[in-house]
């Protein structure tokens, strides 16, 4: 469902010059899976989403999206893709249900179909009490989950989150936690970035470690433990990275 | 205008969010519709009144007299717009209008009589304190009455000579005015120097706080990346967002225009000290001006939007503002500098041309040359700078400036 082949991305930074964000990535996500992308600040993690959503286009490599290719059929990718990261937000001055209601019909929902699913929607994520109140007059806990109905409104088959625990109190995080398992028990193919190990330990199926825009290391939690010899991911991260320092001294 | 739905859906969004912006609702249709008649209703109130007054207030003259010149002061004495008063010497009337007790003196020489007799000019000399706003009043109002008192003293000269009157007079001058509009002529003018600019300006400006927090306001505030990844594409979303700033700078247009024409129209009390009547207005010229403020709008909407595009945030925005004012602001004052018959090359300068025009049609001044000319290549920098927004929209160096 989410293959990705040497994804690559340069840019040009008037001080740095040529800088090579995301160099080479590959790996493939199935329905019904949860892939991880774990590295520190920098890594490439975001850029690397950002070029599965068509936000940035591959400098090399290609991917493909429920089968949409992000180069060639941007628009197809993007109706397949629910986003949600730790930064995005809402629209201050739309209600709760405006803000899911646009979303819909910028996915092609329409009359009753938007109405039905709006409302589906609010009932399911208990929206119902603030749904007419301004997005930004909400909590964090609430504003949290307009953003998920937000992004699952047009129900995409692909889940893409970058870090959408980022900034969160541990009660809105769990939710978080809560909504991508239930992405994947929906068979939903779901890929997301962290620098959180406890987030990995608990969701990933598969994972890759990036550092400084390659992938260092991939696998399952117990090959990569296996791997390493370690059995905490904290430690296992730190191996990894280490001895790919090391390599490079 | 909307190649598909999703523009706008973008732009429906987008103009909801709007209005309910408490700072556009206030810059764009409060302020022009209450504020600014309310100003110009009392700025005009007040300057009228000190007008009047100034006209019809007393001065305090001092008059020194080096030798006497009964003939003048008398004449001066019997005047009752002003109070005279004698000073020994000039310095003494010179330490009174320091000290504000005279607002001016005439200082009379000492043959002042002498040449007066012998049919020659005698010499006067009026000082006064330019510093000061009331001598300053002062001086004009006594060259007024010493002009007047020549006028006295050479017809008494004609007649002692026999001569008839006409002898002063080698030109009888009247003046009458073709205008034949029932409304005042001379405001006629002042509003077709003042609107052109005024309308260039709310057209420009009125759009700035919708494009900075429709662009930058979305990239500071995480929104941007959320629209960005749903299915519309990035030339649907500039479309939809230039098209509300576009609609927003026509509001601010619209009201600016009826803020100031609706009151002098519907001739309020307020104004009708200033103007006489009502005064009428032709309904096709305001077509026209509307008209000509469309790609106007569009041209600087899609101005505020590049730069909005550009900008990381509102903050930064603003800075980037100040070439934007250079480049609507001075052909906007250089328009009403100019007058309404302008080379027609200046039906190419883009802003200038459109407020040319408006003149043209305040003024009845009818040019279709100009008139197309200026509409056509307004209609192409628009064009021009809304592909440009466009390109520079679909840049990811742009929108993912950090």
């Amino acid at each position: 469902m989410i293959a990705a082949e040497n994804l690559t991305k340069t840019f040009r930074d008037r001080k740095r010059g040529l800088v090579r964000a995301v160099t080479d990535v590959s790996f493939n996500c199935q329905p019904g899976e949860i892939f991880g992308l774990l590295g520190a600040n920098g890594a490439g993690k975001t850029t690397t989403l950002r070029m599965l959503a068509t936000l940035l286009e591959p400098t090399k490599g290609r991917a493909t999206i429920a089968g949409y290719d992000v180069k060639s059929q941007p628009q197809e990718v993007r109706r397949s893709i629910g986003f949600l990261s730790g930064s995005t937000a809402l629209y201050g001055r739309l209600t709760a249900k405006e803000m899911i209601r646009y979303f819909g019909q910028l996915n092609g929902l329409a009359g009753k179909k938007l109405q039905t699913r709006t409302n589906e929607l609010i009932e399911q994520l208990e929206i119902g009490e603030f749904q007419d109140g301004r997005c930004d007059k909400l909590s964090t806990g609430q504003k949290q989950r307009v953003s998920i109905a937000r992004s699952i409104v047009h129900i995409p088959p692909v889940m893409v989150f970058d870090e959408p625990t980022s900034g969160l109190d541990v009660m809105t995080s769990q939710t978080i936690m809560s909504f991508i398992e239930q992405c994947r028990s929906d068979g939903l193919t779901v890929v997301f970035s962290t620098h959180i190990m406890s987030e990995v330990e608990r969701l990933c199926d598969q994972l890759a470690i990036l550092h400084h825009g390659k992938i260092a290391a991939e696998g399952t939690v117990s090959e990569l433990q296996f791997q390493t010899q370690e059995s905490a991911m904290e430690k296992i991260f730190l191996k990894i990275v280490n001895e790919l320092e090391e390599d490079n001294v | 205008m909307f190649k598909n739905s999703l523009s706008l859906i973008v732009f429906k969004k987008e103009i909801l969010e709007s209005i309910r912006d408490k700072r556009v609702i206030l810059g764009v249709i409060v302020s022009p519709l209450l504020v600014t008649p309310l100003l110009m209703g009392t700025i005009f109130f007040f300057a009228g009144k000190r007008a009047i007054e100034k006209r019809q207030a007393t001065l305090d003259i001092g008059i020194v007299e080096q030798q006497p010149f009964p003939e003048l002061t008398n004449w001066l004495e019997d005047e009752e717009t002003i109070n005279t008063s004698n000073f020994p010497s000039r310095d003494e009337a010179s330490q009174a209008i320091q000290g504000r007790t005279i607002r001016a003196a005439v200082i009379i020489s000492e043959d002042a009589q002498e040449q007066y007799n012998a049919n020659r000019s005698a010499e006067l000399d009026i000082i006064f304190n330019a510093s000061n706003e009331n001598s300053l009043n002062a001086l004009g109002r006594m060259q007024g009455l010493i002009t007047k008192f020549d006028k006295f003293a050479l017809n008494k000269r004609i007649q002692l000579k026999s001569l008839p009157e006409s002898f002063a007079s080698p030109t009888l001058v009247e003046t009458t005015n073709i205008d034949a509009s029932e409304s005042a002529g001379a405001l006629s003018l002042v509003l077709g120097t003042i609107l052109p600019y005024l309308i260039v300006i709310s057209a420009a400006f009125g759009g700035i706080q919708t494009a900075f927090d429709l662009c930058a306001g979305e990239k500071e505030r995480g929104t941007m990346e959320t629209l960005l990844v749903s299915p519309a594409s990035r030339e649907e979303i500039v479309r939809g967002k230039l098209y509300t700033i576009l609609l927003i700078s026509l509001i601010a247009s619209f009201c600016a225009i009826t803020g100031i024409l609706a009151p002098l129209a519907l001739g309020i009390d307020l104004f009708k000290d200033l103007i006489g009547d009502q005064i009428s207005f032709d309904l096709l010229s305001i077509f026209w001006m509307l008209l000509l403020v469309i790609p106007l709008a569009l041209f600087t909407s899609s101005l505020l939007l590049v730069i909005s595009s550009f900008a990381r945030n509102q903050k930064e925005a603003q800075t980037y503002i100040l070439p934007f004012i250079s480049v609507v602001l001075l052909p906007a004052i250089l328009s009403s500098i100019l007058g309404a018959e302008s080379s027609i090359y200046t039906a190419f300068v883009p802003v200038l041309n459109i407020s040319l025009t408006m003149k043209q049609i305040f003024g009845d001044l009818s040019e279709p040359l100009y008139f197309t000319i200026s509409l056509t290549t307004s209609i192409l920098y628009a064009i021009i700078v809304m592909r440009l927004g466009t390109v520079l929209f679909q840049r990811e160096q742009i929108l993912f400036r950090t």
